[in-house]
């Protein structure tokens, strides 16, 4: 995720002058301009909820020594369940994709390694949410414990 | 018993209908008002949702202009119907169909995300293209509104409890997303 979040995202050029943007870049801009609802939204979107869910979902599969550490596995099952609904990045790759292709003809592009680990980082998260279980690992079966010496 | 658990499912579809007229309210400005102004050492150039899509299809990126139109415009459109017909099925009694109308809602809240498209577009335009006199785009008021649609709808999505659906119903009830 960091490298998502800080380097370069797409750079674009015209007639000499260059001009790099992070993921974050936008976010930035709206908030200058003073759109600052649309800046957090789109923050919240594209950033910020994608990272709790990895981050709720990578607790929740946490190996079972580190499990006496999660206060209440019930309810960050359902927190993941809710930070679902506004994490999108996926929707905005595809927004970064038909940007491109729509910039074609105004500036020159170029893809930055931010992009592909953004790219990465949403295929992980589609993925991890494919397999989610919401059930927390402390309610699942374990296999029973092998009998020691007495 | 029957009739005291309708009617609960009755009060649930309010805040929903209240949400999901208010997103309609919310996507006639979001489609009206310009959504960018793009400025390339020529005249300013605003556009609407739809203008900036069909400027797409004249400039040959037709696929990229059925997907602007099909995420911005269309799937708005069929998640306020679909939510609507959904409300207006449980107003009306028990739905005949509740299975059907299960899978309606679950499209509804699977397609949602997609109208989303838009406002990460202009977020993105904005930030990157910056170069002062030679090109410059800017956000409008008309993709605040677009934005508000969608949350709106979403919020309306999820304020409609899909057990009012099996209220009353004689069918048995099955896990509807799973």
């Amino acid at each position: 995720m960091p490298p998502a979040f800080f380097l370069q995202f797409i750079g674009a050029g015209k007639l000499g002058a260059e001009r790099v943007s992070t993921l974050l870049t936008g976010v930035g801009v709206l908030w200058d301009d003073g759109m600052r609802a649309l800046a957090v939204l789109v923050l919240l979107c594209g950033a910020l909820l994608p990272a709790l869910l990895l981050g709720a979902m990578a607790v929740l599969h946490a190996p079972q020594r580190f499990e006496r550490w999660i206060a209440s596995p019930a309810l960050l099952a359902a927190a993941a369940r809710s930070l679902e609904l506004g994490a999108i990045p996926e929707v905005q790759v595809l927004a970064v994709l038909v940007a491109l292709l729509k910039l074609g003809s105004l500036v020159n592009v170029t893809i930055g390694p931010g992009f592909w680990f953004y790219c990465a980082m949403t295929f992980c998260l589609i993925l991890a949410e494919c397999l989610f279980d919401s059930q927390p690992s402390q309610e699942r079966p374990r296999a029973p414990a092998q009998a020691g010496p007495p | 018993m029957k009739r005291a658990s309708f009617n609960l499912g009755l009060k649930g579809t309010s805040a929903s209908s209240a949400l999901a007229i208010a997103a309609a309210l919310m996507l006639i400005p979001a489609n009206l008002l310009p959504v960018l102004t793009t400025d390339t050492s020529g005249p300013e150039r605003d556009d609407t949702i739809l203008s900036g899509a069909l400027e797409l299809w004249r400039q040959g990126l037709g696929a990229i202009a059925l997907i602007v139109i099909t995420a911005s415009i269309v799937i708005p459109i069929l998640k306020l119907v679909g939510l609507g017909w959904i409300i207006l099925s449980v107003r009306g009694g028990p739905p005949r169909n509740p299975q059907r109308m299960t899978r309606i809602y679950v499209a509804i809240e699977f397609i949602g995300r997609w109208s989303m498209l838009d406002v990460f577009l202009a977020a993105f335009l904005t930030g990157l293209v910056r170069f002062g006199a030679l090109a410059t785009v800017e956000a409008r008021s008309g993709i605040v509104a677009f934005a508000a649609a969608v949350i709106l709808t979403v919020l309306a999505t999820q304020a409609f409890d899909p057990r009012a659906l099996w209220v009353g119903s004689a069918e048995p009830k099955p896990s509807p997303f799973r």
